[in-house]
């Protein structure tokens, strides 16, 4: 089975957003400090990309460079927002619920539902890059009460299994969407299948690092690829190789049908 | 027969616009349609301009449309 669309890590929007500047209020640590994003759909400045996966509107690979780096406080509706640290640390300061302030290293992860109203603020303290995946979903309903989760994933232990993070599964941090986000991290080379729920749910695979290799796509650091109608997805990952796969209802789409136009059009 | 109302959500912080609603506390009358807020109208939390909301067919959890009418 091949994929529905691969994203090549150079196919991605780039920004790089300073603390200096127009944008100085919205990102922290001046002077010196800035974020770099790389982002699969289409978000803020980039407007050239595909317009979501799903109920998916960000996928975001973003990194702050410098002492202090990150987002100012600022406030959200509405949206799920999950961070996935990758390297450094981040920390979170959250208004939902009774408020936390939160440390997240490599494996950490949150989940943060917006709802009917929240605030957060994160930052990068130390001059070491905080690298983190950052997921955006529209949620089920609007204007749910805000909630914080978060959890952790040990990449020590957990190797050449494809372990939920996100999601229903035993353990897996709750979800206010049809979405699931595993992982896999492997320390050897393996054959590996996904089965979605059903045909409606889509999948999208994106390598962290190593190489992964699905029908004819072969993909290294930072590619993605969507899948969707399909019954169970296989898929080959070398070794060493950190793959992100999130399972999602594909809800009747017409920007993305429309955007898939355009572009065969174009081309 | 008349359009049903619909809900716009931005795309740069989440913060819904629902035409049954409007924004009283920013002086958008309930029942205006997205259609009649002004080109240069920007999301009143972030900034985001109107070209960047995403119409959105999504139901509230209870007592969500109560919140968002004094959002
Ligand atoms: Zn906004």
């Amino acid at each position: 089975m091949n994929p529905t669309f691969v994203l090549r890590a150079n196919e991605r929007g780039h920004d790089v957003i300073s603390s200096d500047g127009p944008t100085s209020s919205y990102v922290a640590g001046h002077p010196g400090a800035f974020i770099t994003r790389e982002s699969s759909f289409n978000f803020h400045q980039y407007q050239a990309g595909r317009p979501g996966f799903g109920p998916i509107r960000v996928f975001g690979d973003e990194t702050f460079h410098g002492a202090g780096c990150g987002y100012n406080m600022h406030p959200h509706h509405n949206f799920v927002i999950c961070a996935f640290v990758l390297e450094g640390e981040l920390t979170h300061i959250n208004t939902a619920g009774e408020g936390t302030v939160d440390r997240l290293r490599q494996g950490d992860y949150y989940v943060f539902s917006a709802g009917s109203g929240g605030k957060h603020c994160e930052l990068s303290i130390s001059p070491e890059d905080m690298n983190a995946i950052y997921l955006w979903v529209l949620p089920s309903q609007l204007y749910l009460p805000p909630s914080y989760h978060r959890g952790h994933f040990d990449l020590r232990t957990r190797r050449n299994q494809i372990i939920q993070l996100v999601g229903d599964a035993d353990g897996a941090l709750p979800f206010p969407q049809d979405l699931r986000v595993s992982r896999l991290v492997t320390d050897r080379k393996g054959a590996f299948a996904y089965a979605p729920r059903s045909a409606e749910h889509g999948l999208y695979l994106f390598v962290v690092d190593g190489t992964l290799t699905c029908g004819d796509a072969t993909l290294g650091r930072r590619d993605s690829l969507g899948a969707s109608g399909v019954k169970t997805l296989e898929f080959e990952a070398a070794d060493a190789t950190d793959v992100f796969i999130v399972e999602t209802a594909i809800i009747d789409d017409d920007r993305v049908r429309a955007w898939e136009k355009e572009q065969a059009e174009a081309s | 027969m008349s359009e049903p109302l619909k809900r716009w959500i931005c795309l740069g912080c989440g913060f819904s616009y629902d035409e049954a609603l409007g924004l009283p506390e920013h002086g958008v009358a309930p029942g205006t349609r997205w259609a009649d807020l002004p080109e240069d109208w920007v999301c009143p939390d972030c900034g985001t301009p109107k070209a960047q909301f995403e119409m959105v067919v999504i139901g509230y959890a209870p007592g969500g449309p109560q919140l968002a009418q004094t959002a």
